[in-house]
């Protein structure tokens, strides 16, 4: 009577509880795709180059039958151009002589045209920094004076991605310095990597990505700042089609495995404006920026976005002018790091923040196979026991002989 | 403290109310036999209220002082610069002096300096604890902390000890349960204050110091001590108090009758290994979560700070009235062991509440207290049952070293779980040890199942207590 109240009592909590976290056990897309790296496709010498290295990276990520193209390139503003086709031969043609001139319109094409799916593009486009002598860490309620001046990532000077391309693990590392003295022993620098399938970053955040995503890296190291009580802002923008509409929600998480202490993640998505349509792209990030290079719990910060903004223009990315014409308008975003009380940027001068841009939807977060191993463990051992035992005590009960009459003898 | 007592002892009681209360000799209103005032007669009520009074209060800075850390988490780790598995140490040290003082305890009380002498220096040596642990922060120095924390948890347990047997020596026979329950809740006013008036504490010196760091947290802690240094005053008072009443009545000093063979452990019986490994998984899960919990509702469930403190307190909170009325219950019914699997079971569903879902957590916290409470009610009568009389100081003594063990190693390894795993692995580390008590106590019913002892407990206790870590 008692073990079948405890069997029941534990049959009950065992679903209530795990449906919620049933979402998180779903393992995952095996989706793979065939990646190729080139750098300046079709850049030969006869091309004059303007001041500064060409930095153009084009990533193919071919699947069965579609390709993704990430295009990587720090002409202008840096930006990573994402464009899906539908066939698996489509290739990426750039006009040299056009792009290189500054008579950027249509000179950078994806052929065939008409085999394109969806495009988009994120810039990174500007590096604000505050001055914080309150320590509030709220930017939105500062007078402009407490402002400087911002950093134009399109007057940022650029290394050659050349030294920094790997054809293996499929990355890249671009490091650029600003025109003033804060960047005379630092640098700002976009690390940007592609997927063939599934996996995790190896560093935290440790974005979960699948083949339908690449990683923007973004970290700040030995600069400078202006003053005792900086604080950074970064401003991203997006473009894509007028046709789709741009939101950004944080969602809860309750998984921190892979981001201590964080239980959010943010995405930026992009659908049909008919709200019912997929997801078509994505931005995502998790709302943590980190404050050394191999950080342990305490150096985490966390970080906030602002509002969408729609942009009047197209941002001064070459890419983007070069391959995105009509019809396609763009949106910025504030992104702020740190919260009042944590430390400023100068306790350890370095921050980073990583986002993942993709095609779809964006991935969901799942646990790892040891926390469903010790719960399966853990919540089974005791339910077998208590069935064996019960049975056990029922078949001993069913075999004792009821005692009856005892002979007189 | 919480025992139960069977119908033999309740008239045995009626007895030895002779000398007490009531008296044929002495009038209620203190008159004319009797030269003293009431509240200086040792035989009168008002006067052994004020005893009781100062025995409460005797453990009221050690309770209060030992969740501290808990209450300044952030603090903490902020102006000392720790890591989660640094801080943790400052709990760790307070358990480890306790693995082997859980059996020296009685010794020490009985034998080397009496229950007065013995229940001030123990008073002290939390003071001096609690004053050390101030000035590691004060000058920056967490090992002088660390070793702070050690001398206040040789003085912390031992305390305990004294105060239960102060208890019995005082109230045997006059409402003893009552006085056990008003200690306790006292105990856990103490810790429930803590939790939530610390971190006003230190805002306030703070503001008042116009800095941070390590020397304010320093002056805060230093401010702690003051409820140590209140005990201690009344530990002097209450020694004070008895050996007076010890002259006036021509009673004997308290003793705590514990007697400790440590060659008695090769005769435990598997159910009392079953009890150890319930107790040690059980209580690994609680006080470590405790203190570790204000960051987590702060982070988790985006609480304020207050608001997480006040939280992380509930199960202090629930434990004060729960502990009594379940106490009578687990009494009134008898199956102990049923008890037992209930609180297991609840606080399995409470953290897995915690961490698989995003309810609201006063639910998950609210029952993990009451859980809790029931636990204490259940189990450790239990080893009563399992082991005969003349074993039971070794059988609570070993219980109590273990779990003061489990408590020193897991709380050292949650903090290690929390910077590099999460929370979300941290509660399934917690997890896993209820489910290991859980294994445990349903082996131990199948085991009595089919030993043939069936189901009632009625359970006859006559052993008070001793342990910080019990309500």
């Amino acid at each position: 009577m008692a073990t079948a109240a405890s069997l029941l009592l534990s049959l009950f909590i065992w679903p209530l509880l795990t449906r919620p976290a049933f979402a998180f056990l779903d393992r995952g897309d095996t989706y793979r795709r065939k990646v190729s790296l080139e750098l300046n496709p079709g850049l030969n010498s006869s091309h004059t180059a303007p001041l500064g290295v060409i930095n153009l990276l084009h990533v193919r990520a071919t699947g069965n039958n579609d390709t993704l193209h990430f295009i990587f390139c720090s002409q202008g503003a840096p930006a990573v151009l994402l464009v899906h086709t539908n066939s698996s031969s489509s290739s990426l043609k750039v006009d040299w002589l056009k792009f290189l001139s500054g008579n950027l319109s249509g000179s950078l094409k994806i052929e065939p045209e008409n085999s394109v799916h969806y495009s988009s593009a994120l810039v990174f486009t500007r590096l604000w920094e505050y001055d914080d002598v309150n320590d509030t860490a709220d930017p939105t309620h500062l007078p402009p004076s407490s402002f400087f001046p911002p950093y134009e990532l399109q007057n940022f000077t650029w290394e050659d991605l050349n030294r920094t391309l790997n054809y293996t693990t499929h990355t890249a590392q671009l490091c650029g310095k600003g025109p003033t003295e804060s960047f005379h022993n630092g640098s700002f620098c976009l690390g940007f990597s592609a997927f063939e399938s599934e996996g995790r970053g190896p560093t935290w955040p440790r974005l979960l990505h699948n083949a339908n995503a690449s990683q923007v890296r973004f970290w700040l190291k030995g600069v400078t700042g202006r003053s005792g009580f900086s604080r950074f802002v970064l401003e991203l923008q997006h473009i894509d089609s007028k046709e789709l509409s741009s939101q950004v929600e944080t969602l809860r998480s309750i998984d921190d495995e892979y981001t201590p202490s964080i239980f959010q993640v943010s995405q930026w998505v992009f659908s049909p404006i008919n709200s019912t349509s997929p997801i078509l792209g994505y931005v995502q990030w998790k709302p943590v920026a980190y404050r050394t290079e191999s950080p342990v719990l305490n150096d985490a910060t966390p970080c906030r976005h602002s509002h969408l903004m729609p942009m009047d223009q197209l941002p001064a990315s070459d890419l983007v002018l070069a391959y995105f014409g009509d019809g396609y308008s763009a949106h910025g975003l504030n992104v702020t790091f740190s919260i009042a009380g944590d430390p400023f940027y100068n306790a350890t001068d370095y921050l980073s923040w990583t986002v993942l841009v993709g095609l779809g939807s964006p991935p969901t977060e799942s646990f790892s196979a040891l926390v469903i191993g010790i719960m399966a463990l853990g919540l089974g051992i005791p339910l077998v026991l208590i069935l064996l035992g019960g049975v056990f005590v029922c078949v001993r009960k069913q075999r004792s002989v009821p005692q009856g009459y005892e002979p007189i003898n | 403290r919480e025992w139960a007592l069977s119908d033999t002892d309740i008239s045995s009681e009626r007895q030895s109310l002779m000398d007490g209360e009531g008296d044929s000799f002495t009038s209620r209103d203190g008159g004319s036999s009797n030269s003293m005032l009431a509240i200086c007669d040792p035989t009168r009520l008002a006067h052994r209220f004020v005893v009781l009074l100062l025995m409460c209060f005797l453990g009221f800075g050690s309770y209060f002082c030992y969740d501290n850390p808990a209450a300044l988490q952030t603090q903490i780790k902020q102006d000392m610069e720790l890591n989660t598995s640094q801080f943790m140490q400052l709990y760790a040290w307070y358990s480890w002096p306790n693995v082997v003082l859980c059996f020296l305890g009685g010794f020490l009380l009985d034998r080397v300096f009496g229950i007065r002498l013995g229940t001030v220096i123990f008073s002290i040596l939390v003071c001096v604890g609690q004053v050390i642990f101030a000035a590691g922060a004060l000058f920056n120095a967490f090992w002088l902390m660390v070793f702070g924390r050690f001398v206040f948890g040789i003085g912390g347990e031992s305390l305990a000890v004294a105060q239960n047997t102060y208890a019995v020596n005082w109230f045997k026979g006059r409402g003893l349960n009552l006085v056990f329950g008003l200690q306790l809740s006292m105990a856990r006013l103490g810790s429930t204050v803590n939790m939530n008036v610390m971190g006003l504490v230190y805002h306030r010196i703070w503001d008042w110091r116009g800095s941070t760091g390590y020397s304010t947290l320093g002056v805060v802690l230093m401010i702690a001590s003051a409820t140590c240094v209140f005990s201690l005053a009344c530990a002097v008072i209450l020694g004070y108090l008895d050996k007076r009443a010890e002259r006036l009545l021509n009673k004997e000093e308290g003793k705590t009758g514990e007697v400790i063979k440590l060659s008695d452990v090769k005769d435990f019986p598997p159910s009392l290994w079953l009890i150890f490994i319930i107790c040690v998984g059980y209580y690994v899960a609680v006080f470590p979560f405790i203190g570790l919990g204000q960051v987590f509702f702060i982070e988790k469930f985006n609480f304020s700070p207050a608001e997480a403190s006040a939280i992380n307190s509930v199960v202090y909170i629930i434990s004060a009235p729960a502990s009594p009325i379940l106490g009578f219950m687990v009494d009134k019914t008898g199956k102990n062991i049923l008890w037992v699997v209930m609180a297991v079971v609840v606080t399995l569903a409470s953290h897995m509440m915690l961490a698989f879902t995003f309810w609201n957590p006063w639910i998950a916290m609210s029952l993990l207290g009451v859980s809790y409470s029931l636990l204490a009610c259940a189990l450790w009568p239990m080893v009563a049952y399992v082991v005969p009389e003349h074993q039971l100081g070794t059988a609570y003594g070993f219980m109590q070293s273990i779990q003061n063990l489990g408590l020193a190693l897991i709380s050292m390894a949650a903090g290690g779980i929390l910077d590099s795993r999460g929370y979300l692995f941290l509660e399934v580390f917690f997890c896993a040890f209820v489910c290991l008590a859980l294994v445990a106590v349903v082996v131990l019913y199948f085991l009595n199942l089919i030993r043939g002892k069936g189901e009632n407990w009625n359970v006859i206790i006559l052993e008070p207590f001793n342990s910080h870590f019990l309500f």
